[in-house]
């Protein structure tokens, strides 16, 4: 085969020529040569030449046998794969260019597919009932406010994003005077709703509370137990559904 | 080549007012079952043919104000178009039970309106500036 051999004889101007009127003919004859040469099919037993029951490490291998050495007439050893393409040039058609038909061929496929495209907020991704998003005061069924200040989450809180005061109320019980949550802080790591006793403070599924100023992210107590009772039916059924796994 | 299809399909199935609204809106024709809607009008359907709408496009909404947004959906069908339940608030028995008599009524997200929340103290401050007080004289 002559692709190369030009370029050792003939100056520059025709090696370009010569090397981009062969390049389109050279390519499936480099991908035959190429298979040709892979071991896929020289993995298996031949038959004929070996007892079945007889495994040698020779029929394991995954070379083919060397070619013989050839000598010209002075005794010095011929390269048989001086003439052809390089190693590299074999890599370079291998990889490169089925490396685009393949990039097309992706684009093609998908092309013809509907779009899996989520049209939001028309329609919404899937989300786990345990998922961690605004926080939110719960109360009880008979609407008394769950928290009892025991600044347990205070005391976990990694961001350190909670600030509690309490105070103990006209007829004795304990309720907080001041329940902040800074929303700017907040890492929404779950161990306030992890640590809560009464399961008072949760993270409700609500991901929408961006807001255009940061002041409106510093969450009081009434703001917190407003979104509880907003949402306290999508909490309690939250709560109901992993209620064998907790 | 698919969607060409799947929109002449869809919008002969809604027609060609509705198909319209869709364009103006979800921007892509839907077909699908109706589900409910909520106390503000917004309308929820559900098409559970895997055939014509892909898993995840399934469910969803057609808002009723023009000026939409994704926080104007209530808690309960929140968790049915999240995909968090699996029965729509209509008949989850779950959620019409675990509503409370003391449900506040719900409000969008209204931040950058004048309704936005502003955050203030709870309690008495702690420090106070400085308040001179002069004694009257004899």
């Amino acid at each position: 085969m002559s692709f190369a051999r030009p370029r050792v004889f003939v100056g520059i101007q025709p090696h370009f020529a010569a090397l981009s009127r062969s390049s389109a003919l050279r390519t499936p004859v480099v991908a035959r040569r190429l298979l040709s040469g892979s071991s896929c099919s020289h993995a298996e037993h031949s038959p004929n030449s070996h007892d079945p029951l007889v495994s040698g490490l020779s029929a394991r291998s995954h070379h083919r046998a060397d070619p013989p050495i050839e000598y010209d007439s002075k005794g010095n050893e011929v390269n048989p794969y001086s003439a052809g393409p390089s190693a590299l040039d074999k890599a370079v058609h291998l990889f490169f260019f089925t490396e685009i038909i393949r990039g097309m061929w992706i684009v093609m496929e998908n092309f013809f597919r509907p779009p899996y495209t989520i049209m939001y907020p028309f329609e919404k991704g899937p989300l786990s009932p345990r998922f961690r998003g605004e926080h939110a005061l719960r109360r009880y069924p008979s609407g008394e406010e769950r928290c009892i200040a025991c600044k347990l989450c205070e005391a976990i809180c990694p961001a350190q994003a909670i600030t509690i005061e309490s105070e103990a109320r006209l007829d004795g019980s304990r309720k907080t005077t001041k329940y902040d949550i800074d929303m700017t802080k907040c890492i929404y790591c779950g161990f306030c709703q992890e640590a809560c006793p009464v399961d008072a403070i949760v993270e409700t599924q609500n991901q929408e509370f961006s807001v255009e100023t940061r002041e409106e992210l510093l969450y009081n107590k009434e703001k917190l137990l407003a979104n509880g009772d907003k949402a306290e039916a999508e909490i309690a059924a939250n709560l109901h559904s992993d209620h064998v796994y907790r | 080549m698919v969607s060409l299809l799947r929109t002449i399909r869809n919008a002969r199935r809604v027609g060609l007012r509705e198909w319209w609204r869709q364009l103006n809106y979800i921007g892509d024709a839907k077909s699908g079952k109706y589900i409910g809607s909520d106390q503000f009008g917004n309308r929820y359907f559900e098409n559970r043919n895997g055939e014509e709408e892909v898993p995840g496009r399934h469910r969803w909404v057609d808002f009723a104000q023009h000026d939409f947004n994704a926080t104007q959906v209530p808690p309960e069908w929140h968790s049915w178009i999240h995909h968090i339940r699996k029965e729509p608030p209509t008949n989850d028995s779950v959620v019409q039970n675990l509503s409370p008599p003391w449900k506040a009524p719900y409000i969008e997200n209204l931040t950058g309106t004048r309704g936005a929340y502003k955050s203030y103290n709870t309690v008495v401050p702690k420090i106070n500036a400085w308040d001179p007080k002069v004694k009257a004289r004899a």
